[in-house]
């Protein structure tokens, strides 16, 4: 029987806007397959030993309480996420985690913040907010059953680039995205996959949650080739009225 | 006599006249243009009114309703505003309907329901002898940006108004952090120590570090969410003692709750019993007769209402129909929703569940939100509940969301259509039993004037 383990990353400070609904969704799609599961939540002050986990999740949080955080994640994690995201390990990024991940912010008023530096990325603080349901096209999902297209909701300030060495999660449809200008959406480096859209992510789009299912289980045991297929009479049409509704 | 101000409660009047005749239920547009013409029109018709505002995230309009109760306990007439209402030009509204062309009203005291996003802005016109403040809950972040930024606004609001008697909930750190620096009394309500031990999952907590050095907070004990005896053991920032304590939860059920409580550390108790379920209701309850302590009024007549209350716009509504019964219950943020599934979990006859969930600008349009709310504890009834019925523009994210929590996705039903809805809902609703409808803000107005179309309802609520 296969096994996987899950971290969550700061559940505690960074839980803004349902994010947990990515947990629940990975937790219950394995479950529903046969696949064990353990969620440990590992947070400021605790240890972080990346060897424990197959994938790891970080969400999005309020400004005050990201900034709590800083300090553990830059001094006391750092090493270990950077070793981690090195090892190839599975890790699912929102908002201001996506954020975190990358070489600095530069808030509206031009105050820059150094970040991890795991990625090479970089937001900029904006005044307007970029709010609402939005669709994206992501290349690797693609297949005879599958557009590839995620819908999601996004609420964000910050604008983020993409340097060297980093690719987009998908392209915009509909919607803002990294930053409202060069239609990309979210990050793919290594395993390590970002995304502005919080909340429900993978419980509506499937594919993505069992694309990241998969690549965990690969890099964990030499055996496994395929997930078997669940009944997602549901995810779909929650999937597809958002999509008819906004493109 | 002022001409212009008679000029602008007279085309103010005529506007609510015409939009009510339209049937357009208008209460905010007479309120812009009154602005419009007289800026300064409401500072002046009010000088003479005893103002009470109530305002926070959660409960703000049964906390009014209850507090309406106490005022007419004791023969208070007073005006107040129509729980839609709570912006600054429906606010604007309610005065000038009240008054006479003249600009006099024959009320001595206003009850005012205030958005907490608009409490700011409306101090800026008018300030409250009495302000109470129910709690800080997240709360359609989307439309109000961040739940310390709305701190923000309400505490600069309170700095406009600083001879206000504040009231305000000690158990939530949030709403305790306001009486800093305030020059007027203030009076706090909360649950002592032992009163109640909740269960919540602390992971869904607003406020887990303090608000002045970002320490988290230990807790002697929790409530519900981020309510309870919480305390910073580094700058010292703790829940104050309270005026107002609720000493012990004697019973709480589908239909009412019973507490034991103290008013003003004295050592009588008084028995209360509450006219509304949910523990979030015996917050509201505290607040009120908190209010109507710091208006100096007779106890007995604040433990009296509390019974005599009844149940306003969309908290708990009932409608019986062929021996069965319709209740609506509004949801709108993880926290009351939590409580609201508590209270259904306390229902232990066979029942039906339907979710209409929406997401218009006043639901708040992201709803990733039901992801924070712990359907997971429907798995202990779900014998009970023959089937949940999702609908409303956002019914097939809610199913997602009922499936995830666990539930037999054969018990889960997207329903979108309400006449089927009602007519599915109430069929397999076996008689002396209820069927439960938990609509978000609009969708409640929809199914509501819906269900007062089909059973020829005159105005059952009010
Ligand atoms: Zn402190």
């Amino acid at each position: 029987m296969y096994e996987l383990n899950i971290c969550h990353l700061y559940p505690d400070i960074l839980n803004l806007y349902g994010d947990r609904g990515n947990i629940i969704a990975l937790e219950k799609r394995c479950s529903w397959r046969g696949i064990d599961v353990t969620i440990s939540n590992i947070s400021i002050g605790d240890i972080f030993d990346a060897e424990q986990h197959d994938i790891i999740f970080i969400g999005g949080g309020q400004d005050y309480e990201q900034e709590i955080l800083q300090n553990d994640l830059l001094i006391e994690k750092g090493s270990e996420v950077k070793n981690a995201i090195n090892s190839e390990k599975v890790f699912l990024t929102i908002c201001g985690g996506f954020q975190l991940l990358g070489n600095y912010y530069t808030t509206w008023d031009k105050k820059e913040i150094e970040l991890l530096g795991a990625l090479n990325i970089w937001t900029i603080g904006s005044k307007e907010r970029m709010i609402g349901n939005f669709v994206f096209e992501c290349d690797f999902l693609m297949d005879e059953n599958c557009d590839g297209k995620i819908v999601g909701f996004e609420n964000h300030s910050g604008k983020t680039y993409l340097g060297d060495g980093v690719k987009p999660l998908g392209k915009i449809i509909k919607g803002f995205g990294n930053n409202g200008e060069d239609k990309t959406e979210g990050a793919i480096y290594k395993n390590v996959y970002c995304s502005y859209s919080h909340g429900s992510l993978l419980p509506k789009n499937p594919t993505l949650a069992d694309h990241l299912i998969s690549i965990a289980l690969r890099q964990k045991y030499k055996d496994f080739v395929a997930l078997q297929s669940l009944n997602d009479g549901f995810e779909s049409k929650a999937h597809n009225s958002m999509i008819k509704r906004i493109i | 006599m002022n001409l212009r101000l008679t000029f602008t409660i007279v085309i103010t009047k005529l506007l609510v006249f015409i939009l009510r005749f339209l049937r357009r239920g208008g209460t905010t547009l007479p309120g812009k243009v009154a602005c419009k013409i007289y800026p300064g029109i409401i500072k002046n018709i009010s000088k003479d009114l005893k103002i009470i505002m109530v305002t926070g995230t959660n409960g703000k309009t049964t906390t009014t309703r209850i507090i309406g109760q106490i005022l007419k306990e004791n023969n208070i007439d007073y005006i107040t505003n129509k729980s839609g209402a709570n912006l600054v030009s429906g606010i604007i509204t309610t005065f000038i309907d009240s008054v006479n062309i003249s600009g006099i009203s024959k009320h001595q005291t206003a009850l005012i329901e205030v958005d907490e996003a608009a409490f700011n802005v409306i101090t800026d016109h008018i300030q409250p002898h009495v302000l109470v403040v129910t709690n800080f809950f997240r709360d359609q972040l989307d439309r109000y940006g961040e739940l310390y930024s709305t701190l923000k606004s309400v505490k600069s609001g309170i700095e406009k108004s600083p001879d206000a008697k504040l009231v305000l909930n000690a158990d939530d750190s949030l709403c305790a952090s306001l009486s800093k620096n305030h020059s007027g009394d203030v009076l706090f309500y909360g649950y002592s120590e032992n009163a109640y031990e909740g269960d919540e999952d602390l992971f869904n907590s607003d406020a887990t570090f303090c608000i002045y050095c970002k320490n988290k907070y230990e807790y002697k004990n929790r409530v519900y969410s981020h309510l309870g005896g919480f305390e910073c053991t580094s700058c010292g920032f703790k829940r104050p003692d309270s005026d107002v304590t609720c000493l012990n939860v004697e019973e709480l059920n589908s239909s009412y709750s019973k507490i034991e409580l103290s008013i003003n550390d004295s050592n009588n108790s008084y028995k209360a019993k509450i006219n509304l379920p949910g523990l979030y209701n015996t917050y509201n309850a505290l607040a009120a007769v908190s209010c109507g302590h710091a208006l100096n009024l007779p106890s007995d007549s604040l433990i009296n209402a509390l019974e005599t209350f009844e149940c306003g716009f969309g908290r708990m509504e009932t409608i019986e129909t062929d021996n069965k019964t319709i209740k609506l219950i509004l949801v709108k943020n993880p926290t009351g929703f939590n409580q609201v599934l508590n209270f259904l979990l306390t229902e232990n006859k066979q029942t039906q569940i339907a979710f209409i969930i929406n997401d218009k600008l006043a639901d708040g349009t992201d709803i990733s939100w039901l992801w924070d709310v712990d359907f997971e504890k429907l798995i202990d009834i779900q014998e009970t509940v023959s089937n949940f019925y999702t609908s409303g523009i956002r019914g097939e994210d809610m199913a997602v969301r009922l499936k995830y929590a666990g539930l037999y996705s054969s018990k889960i039903q997207i329903t979108k259509d309400y006449e089927e809805l009602v007519q599915k809902g109430l069929s397999n609703t076996l008689e002396g039993h209820s069927f439960y409808i938990l609509p978000t803000y609009t969708a409640m107005l929809d199914i509501r004037s819906f269900l007062k179309k089909k059973y020829n309802l005159k105005e059952f609520w009010k």
